[in-house]
């Protein structure tokens, strides 16, 4: 099942990750990270997504640190 | 079966030092999967400015000198030069600021071009100086207001910015340069294509290889890194047409 890894630890909540997601399966999460907003989280109920990667090559800090197929 | 993985010629464990959704972070780790792709991790050495990318060395996992302020293109001259009069072929790259390359240290970057010096340059333009606080800088394009011009650029006051790409296209030692962006998911491909070729055709010891990349600047411009890539799909790109402005296989 196609899915992605993200490090919450690096996220700073620019949420370009969000923008680049083809399918919209990247939201919002309720938990706060380093820079006090909201990380973001995978969430993929339809198995939408494909592996593409967008969002990992969009991620500035690489804290998508892997996607899988 | 695993389709994108940290590069691992990022370091173990590195977090990077920019603000929240700045493009350097982008831009190193395009220049960190063409290391790997090319597998030169252990021939490579980076040379690092003065500018948000001073700590350059703490996140790639390659050799790197840290020149200073300007100086960045005339330091990987004494490397490269250094290493092949012992017979080694590294590759040097050097990786800065618009005001590092393109003001303070546009001599040494002109003069590497004309020289053909065998080096790549990577020059990240924000339109300010970052670092420092967001005052205006070389390429800062007329009428953005920053710390040191709160009413906008203005050609009495300030003049005009400077097209660094098309500059460095006319030195004859120039063997490839190109302006590229990161707004975008087929721009970031196409900026990683650009840069490899740059990295591939130092390899062919061809000349001087350069890429401008815009860049955002979120913290400086006051925008969200969303309305930052807006705003260099809408404005910039006008004012910085992207594309390949040299490439001496083409000609
Ligand atoms: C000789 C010298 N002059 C001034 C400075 C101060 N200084 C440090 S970083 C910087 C701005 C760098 O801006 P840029 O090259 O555009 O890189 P950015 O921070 O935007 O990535 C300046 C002026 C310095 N370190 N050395």
């Amino acid at each position: 099942m196609a899915h992605i890894e993200i490090n919450s630890n690096l996220c700073k909540s620019c949420y370009l990750c969000i923008n680049a997601c083809p399918f919209g399966l990247i939201k919002k999460s309720a938990e706060t990270g380093k820079t006090g907003e909201y990380t973001v989280e995978f969430y993929d109920k339809e198995k939408k997504c494909t592996a593409c990667a967008s969002c990992a090559m969009s991620c500035p800090d690489i804290a998508i640190t892997g996607v899988f197929k | 079966m695993q389709t994108y993985a940290k590069p691992k010629s990022i370091k173990e464990n590195s977090s990077f030092t920019f603000c929240s959704g700045c493009d350097h972070g982008l831009a190193i780790k395009l220049v960190a999967q063409v290391i790997d792709e090319l597998n030169i991790q252990r021939d490579t050495i980076a040379v690092s400015s003065s500018g948000c990318s001073v700590f350059l060395y703490d996140f790639l996992d390659v050799d790197c000198v840290e020149a200073p302020h300007g100086r960045a293109c005339a330091v990987a001259t004494g490397v490269k030069r250094a290493h092949r009069a012992k017979g080694n072929n590294k590759i040097v790259f050097t990786y800065q600021g618009d005001g590092d390359f393109a003001s303070i240290g546009l001599g040494e970057s002109i003069h590497s071009a004309l020289r053909g010096e065998n080096i790549t340059a990577i020059c990240i333009n924000n339109t300010n100086y970052g670092m420092t606080g967001g005052q205006l800088g070389p390429t800062t394009p007329m009428g953005q207001i920053t710390a040191t011009s709160p009413l906008g650029r203005n050609k009495e006051y300030h003049g005009f910015p400077i097209q660094t790409v098309q500059h460095i296209a006319i030195c004859e030692g120039t063997c490839f340069c190109a302006r590229v962006a990161l707004y975008d998911i087929k721009n970031i491909y196409n900026a990683k294509k650009q840069i490899k070729k740059a990295f591939e055709y130092q390899q062919k010891g061809l000349g001087f290889s350069f890429v401008e990349i815009l860049s955002s600047c979120p913290t400086n411009w006051k925008l969200s890194p969303i309305d930052s890539h807006k705003k260099i799909e809408e404005e910039l790109t006008k004012i910085y047409p992207l594309g390949v402005y040299k490439d001496i296989d083409h000609e």
